[in-house]
């Protein structure tokens, strides 16, 4: 198999990233600029759930717990610690990074692997929400609500574009996150410890340590997904913040993109919003079609396609180079 | 053979057709344009059935205004939906109103829930675009200073500070025979809202809060907090939950033979509901709840249960609040004289709109919020639901308490 290359890697993260920027700066369209925001945040997820489901094989049902964990960080900073949201948002991300060494802690240690890891992961998150609606300082049921105070210096942007701009900021970061895994000696053990833990052990590699790091960057990037949630919508409770939908559009538009890959998430995010974007379009006007459609195409799509959209692309790609000779 | 006159005759006809093809586009032009609006909700995901019942509100009323003939300050120009769904979340709900900006909508109606109200009022704000709130009961919504956001309908604290006097007067003109409270919630923000407002202020009333119980949505079994109820053995039992739970709770009380003094809800998902007196007339027999509710004594509010029934509707509090929300705006482009939004705005802002059946009195917006709204206390007496206060509005005189 031929080997990534670093420079071929970053110039298409360079590529990718003017691209986006150009329709975040010139784009007067609210509808281009939404649907580019929302298909980020989606990219962002699902970039964070590959870091540790696709390059280190761990499989969690409960990345909302990170999710979560930075939107109520970002919320309570400003409300409660009357921070900047600016200064809350790393915050928001370290919060959400430590839950996820907290979890890959508990789990790993005690040797959680495969169905049970995601079984575990789905249940701290599920605690996570009940937790969220007994405690007063997330405001239990009530939510939180951030004040509405539009102006870059409080990270709220009039238009789409800021968002658009801020947004594709987190993705180059996480992609370059993955780059980074790719090529580096740390994605060099996680992919060994995803391969065959055993081996890997017997080779020196300690698949603690190993997975404990990619889960806290996995968080991480997650817990900024909350984060942007919060100063987009401005509201949170617990039912949007450790909800089971976050975790499953994570990871579905990580799979259907192609998981262990640098741009499968990307693809599988933004064909997600596509397919979602049309249906709703096209057959809105009957409630539930555009679900029933959308559904039906996922399935499709998981039936044909295993190694998801990169799959597809790259088994078209070698067919076209087996017909050319 | 022709002859003089009758060419005179025939030039005459095709100069007359003549002239009538060439004013056949003027006359065109003349007809009533439309004024198109958006109307949101999310009619899939978790609250279809509400967000239904809120669309075919909005529809009907667009039907009656544009039967009547439209707005007549433009030339009888028709109202044409732009129909969004919301999918039950704030995300989809705001890409709606990306779209609807960029079809060209005067104003939106919408959107049904709390949460997707202040992400929608929100997104409309950045266009200028007029948001009528329908339901949306959080009064966090138009608390905002949003200049574009309007709500018809009362806000929850109104109706839990109307439903606690009403508790008072009710149980003092009963010689005070009810003295304890428990509260039964569902866990999101309506529920946990209501509840803490109660339990905040109904001790100041001399009530005990005797427990407040929170439950999940959805819950399948209200047996173990039915149990608890039995030995608490409150007096009032006050639900603060969606219909499903609602009526699961009602029935498991009933199941268990649990009679309070009185079943009290304020906002309640199944009180105020003829779906759940049709379906359980038993279990909803006595129920009090203070919700929005139409004026019973406007003849035109009977006429549209009817039609909402002949189209295998309930005449749910959806399906009016949003059909009043509908014509409040078309009231507004009328007196606006134009379809433009700020014209629309400026109208919403001093709107005096009284040809309504809610029992509101002409509007009269603070801050987007109609000061004149107020929720009506009804009881289900014979297998019907009949408002009891207040006096202006009552149809029966009310039942409390239910047992000695």
């Amino acid at each position: 198999m031929k080997m990534p290359s670093l420079r071929r890697d970053l110039l298409h993260i360079a590529a990718f990233t003017a691209a986006v920027a150009l329709v975040g700066v010139f784009a007067r369209s609210g509808v281009v600029l939404n649907f580019t925001m929302m298909a980020l945040y989606a990219c962002l997820m699902a970039q964070a759930w590959n870091l540790l489901g696709g390059y280190g094989g761990q499989f969690s049902f409960g990345h909302a717990l990170f999710f979560g964990t930075g939107a109520y960080v970002q919320a309570i900073a400003q409300l409660g610690a009357g921070l900047n949201p600016w200064l809350a948002l790393p915050l928001a991300v370290l919060a959400a990074a430590a839950a996820g060494l907290g979890v890959g802690a508990l789990s790993f240690r005690w040797g959680l692997k495969g169905s049970y890891f995601a079984l575990v992961t789905l249940a701290f998150a599920e605690v996570a929400r009940i937790l969220a609606l007994s405690v007063d300082f997330t405001g239990g049921g009530v939510g939180l609500m951030v004040p509405l105070r539009t102006g870059a210096a409080h990270l709220q942007f009039a238009g789409r574009g800021g968002y658009v701009l801020l947004m594709l900021g987190l993705v180059v970061l996480a992609l370059l996150a993955t780059c980074w895994l790719r090529h580096s000696r740390f994605g060099a053990r996680l992919q060994a410890v995803r391969d065959n833990e055993d081996a890997a052990r017997a080779v020196g590699v300690d698949p603690l340590r190993v997975k404990l790091g990619a889960i806290g960057l996995s968080a991480g990037f997650m817990g900024a997904a909350g984060a942007f949630y919060v100063q987009v919508f401005q509201y949170i409770d617990p039912a949007i913040a450790y909800g089971p939908h976050t975790s499953v559009e994570a990871l579905v538009a990580a799979i259907v993109g192609g998981l262990g890959t640098l741009w499968g998430p990307v693809l599988g995010a933004l064909a997600l919003h596509l397919l979602a974007d049309l249906t709703r379009n096209l057959f809105g006007q009957l409630p539930g079609i555009n679900m029933v459609i959308y559904g039906a195409v996922l399935i499709l799509i998981v039936m044909f396609a295993p190694r998801g959209v990169m799959g597809l692309g790259q088994s078209a790609r070698a067919l076209w180079e087996r017909r050319r000779g | 053979m022709s002859t003089p006159h009758n060419n005179r005759r025939r030039f005459i006809v095709q100069a007359g057709a003549a002239a009538s093809a060439l004013a056949l586009p003027l006359v065109s032009g003349a007809q009533p344009r439309t004024v198109k609006v958006g109307v949101l909700h999310p009619v899939t995901g978790a609250l279809a059935y509400s967000g239904q019942q809120c669309r075919e509100g909005a529809l009907m009323a667009i039907e009656d205004i544009n039967q009547a003939g439209g707005i007549k300050s433009l030339g009888g120009a028709r109202i044409e939906a732009l129909l969004g769904d919301a999918q039950s979340t704030p995300a989809a709900g705001t890409a709606e109103i990306e779209k609807m900006n960029e079809a060209g909508v005067s104003a939106v109606v919408g959107a049904f829930a709390s949460a997707i109200c202040l992400a929608t009022t929100q997104a409309a704000a950045k266009y200028n675009l007029p948001h009528v709130v329908d339901v949306g009961v959080a009064d966090q919504i138009v608390e905002r200073g949003l200049k574009n956001t309007f709500r018809f309908g009362p806000g929850y604290r109104k109706c839990a500070e109307i439903a606690m006097a009403n508790l008072q007067v009710l149980n003092t003109s009963a010689g005070k025979p009810a003295r304890s409270v428990m509260i039964v919630h569902e866990e999101s923000l309506f529920g946990t809202g209501t509840a803490q407002l109660l339990s905040r202020e109904l001790p100041g009333y001399g009530y005990e809060i005797k427990e407040v119980v929170k439950h999940a949505n959805p819950t399948r079994d209200f047996n173990n907090i039915v149990l608890r109820m039995k030995a608490v053995n409150p007096d009032i039992v006050i639900p603060a939950n969606y219909y499903n739970e609602y009526a699961l709770l009602v029935r498991t009380m009933q199941q268990q033979k649990v009679t309070p003094k009185a079943v009290y809800s304020v906002l309640g998902g199944a009180a105020s509901s003829y779906k759940f007196i049709k379906e359980f007339p038993q279990a909803a027999n006595g129920i009090i709840d203070c919700n929005h509710w139409f004026n019973p004594k406007d003849r035109r509010s009977a006429a549209l249960r009817k039609r909402a029934e002949a189209k295998g509707l309930f005449f749910s509090y959806e399906l009016f609040m949003t059909y009043t929300a509908m014509q409040l705006l078309a009231d507004a482009i009328e007196r606006a004289r134009s379809a433009d939004r700020a014209a629309i705005l400026a109208a919403l802002e001093s709107s005096t709109f009284s040809d309504h059946l809610m029992p509101y009195g002409p509007t009269r917006f603070v801050n987007g919020q109609n000061t004149g709204a107020q929720p009506l206390m009804t009881q289900v007496i014979k297998d019907d639901i009949r408002v009891i206060i207040p006096r202006e509005y009552r149809e029966a005189e009310p039942v409390f308490p239910l047992k000695a």
